[in-house]
């Protein structure tokens, strides 16, 4: 596996604050990463330095370039699109593709106009008479048609409603997605993308929490349903985070084999979103 | 980096429609005031045809003086309000991006940001003066044909009254030397105005006036001297482009005593001058600088 992003001893400061803390990770190519955070921890600065947009201290390589310093190089084969990324409003979706095809390298027109052809996007269309959620098809199928090898997303589906969603994600695993491209995500709305993800990586006050892949976080992680005496008992293993469910305890564990608690409970995976609970909470605890 | 340069500035044109709507309003318009103009005074019959004959009877030096006023009228029109379209322009350039928050969308794209802050002083300093020039030269035109048709009806002989007459490609060859000057001397406003759309973050305007007057009202204060004065607006009005006499004198009283030499607008533009100016060069540099500090600012800042 080649790696496409390799980050070593990353860090950034704005003033006294350490927005991003020393991290370290690599993406390789074909995955698709879900960074997950709670706001303010270090999540957009981090894909901003990803992006060129920041610079940042320690080694960053993104497609074996310095983000900051080769930008131009890096935009040929990298999309992004960003909640804070909007497309211009007074301009026509046509001469978006037009320009887009005079600017990019990679950009394929005929590939732009038949992704657009199955929405309701016409070509004369302002972007400003768009609805959000065409607006923000627009913008996938624009960035669909660009072959890139990195395609970075900072919450994508940011207010539009939960058909558009759907629909978003289902044409970004359908026309998008190939094997060899590459996605990075982060969002809000984790139990959307948790089944499309191969890897995940949390991060809280600007450090990596965990960094591991969707396959291996069953045998690494599990979830305990127990009451009573068992719960006391389950304790004893070490829960990362423990919560109240209907009278019953949920505690996650890290690292204790599953046959160690079958008898103790009802067991199972814990969805990213509460195991992001858990190591952000627990961590805190 | 050429046809990257050309895309940009066509994405120009897309967003600012003023480049060239505002000069075809002009063009309308005033073509309209012809119209009007020839309705109105098609009233004094008499006196119309009095003058018909005494145009006739003139010299071709004052004819070609008085038609070359006439289109210079039309020229002055479309100058200010290029320079107008310019200063607009120029403040909005950079500061629409941000407003609008397409500024990172633009940046996602393989294009740097001294490719793109040059279209946009490329758009300021070339494609506006060029398309008002264009805008003149269809004017001009157009208008000599409707005084052509009216002087027709009237029994005039327009061959020889207007056709023959007017200098039209001197006119319109110191036109586009003037456009093209004009521009380069006025570039170290154009590229505060940059500046200034780049950085700031409410009413470009304002923030870009207000120094303008402010700085030489301290400085006159402080030292009772008037060099920002002098570099700002003195300096503006006053471009080493013109033989003898300024700008600003052209339509002067005096001109009806040298009317062979304001046949002529061609004859009254000095290049060599102009291109020897050091004030001219240094007002490059300080453009320079702008843009770059403008290309400095797009590049590194942080947008959050």
């Amino acid at each position: 596996m080649t790696s496409l992003v390799t980050a070593r001893g990353v860090s950034k400061r704005f003033g006294d604050v350490l927005a991003v803390d020393n991290v370290s990770f690599e993406i390789e190519q074909g995955r698709i990463m879900g960074l997950i955070g709670p706001n303010g921890a270090g999540k957009t600065t981090l894909l901003k330095a990803l992006l060129g947009l920041t610079d940042c201290d320690g080694e960053l390589s993104v497609l074996g370039l310095d983000p900051f310093r080769q930008r131009k190089e890096l935009m040929r084969n990298i999309c992004f699109i960003a909640d804070v990324a909007v497309l211009p409003r007074w301009i026509r979706v046509s001469q978006l593709l037009n320009f887009m095809a005079a600017t990019h390298p990679n950009f394929s027109m005929s590939r732009a106009q038949e992704l657009l052809s199955h929405t309701k996007v016409r070509p004369d269309a302002k972007v400003r008479q768009l609805s959000k959620g065409m607006v923000t098809q627009l913008h996938l199928s624009i960035i669909t048609a660009i072959d890139a090898r990195l395609l970075v997303l900072d919450e994508p589906t940011l207010g539009l409603d939960i058909i558009f969603r759907k629909e978003f994600y289902g044409n970004l695993l359908n026309d998008y997605f190939d094997g060899e491209r590459t996605i990075l995500i982060t969002t809000h709305q984790v139990e959307e993308i948790e089944n499309l993800l191969t890897d995940i990586m949390f991060i809280n006050e600007g450090r990596i929490i965990l960094d591991t892949t969707m396959d291996s976080l069953a045998g690494q992680y599990s979830e305990l349903m127990a009451s009573g005496d068992n719960a006391d008992k389950a304790r004893s293993f070490g829960p990362i985070f423990e919560r109240d469910v209907f009278g019953k305890k949920a505690m996650v564990f890290e690292g204790v084999s599953r046959e160690q608690l079958a008898d103790l409970g009802e067991l199972r995976t814990p969805s990213v979103a509460d195991l992001f609970v858990a190591k952000v909470k627990g961590a805190a605890a | 980096m050429i046809s990257n340069q050309l895309s940009l500035v066509r994405r120009e044109l897309w967003e600012h429609r003023a480049i060239y709507i505002a000069p075809l309003v002009i063009a309308l318009v005033m073509s309209l005031m012809s119209l009007t103009g020839q309705v109105t005074i098609s009233a004094f019959g008499h006196e119309v045809d009095l003058a018909i004959i005494g145009a006739s009877s003139a010299g071709e030096i004052e004819r070609q003086a008085a038609i070359t006023a006439i289109l210079m009228v039309f020229t002055s029109i479309f100058a200010l309000g290029a320079w107008i379209l310019m200063i607009f322009y120029s403040l909005d350039a950079l500061y629409a991006e941000r407003r609008d928050k397409s500024i990172l969308f633009w940046r996602s794209l393989p294009v740097t940001d001294a490719e793109t802050v040059i279209s946009k002083l490329l758009t300021a300093v070339l494609v506006i003066p060029l398309t008002a020039f264009a805008f003149v030269v269809v004017t001009h035109l157009l208008n000599l044909i409707l005084w052509s048709i009216w002087l027709s009806i009237q029994g005039g002989d327009a061959g020889h009254l207007l056709w023959s007459a007017a200098p039209l490609f001197d006119n319109w060859a110191a036109t586009l030397i003037i456009a093209v000057a004009m521009p380069l001397w006025l570039s170290p406003l154009i590229g505060w105005f940059l500046f200034v759309s780049v950085f700031t973050r409410r009413s470009p305007l304002l923030i870009a006036f207000l120094p303008m007057f402010v700085v030489p009202m301290l400085e006159k204060m402080v030292s009772s001297t008037s060099l920002f004065w002098d570099a700002i607006f003195v300096r503006s009005v006053r471009p080493p482009l013109f033989k003898g006499i300024d700008v600003s004198r052209i339509f002067d009283e005096d001109n009806f005593q040298i009317a062979a030499d304001t046949a002529s607008l061609l004859a009254k533009i000095d290049l060599a001058r102009f291109l020897s100016s050091p004030s001219m060069w240094l007002g490059l540099v300080v453009c320079g600088l702008f843009t770059t500090a403008a290309i400095y600012i797009r590049r590194y800042r942080d947008e959050s």
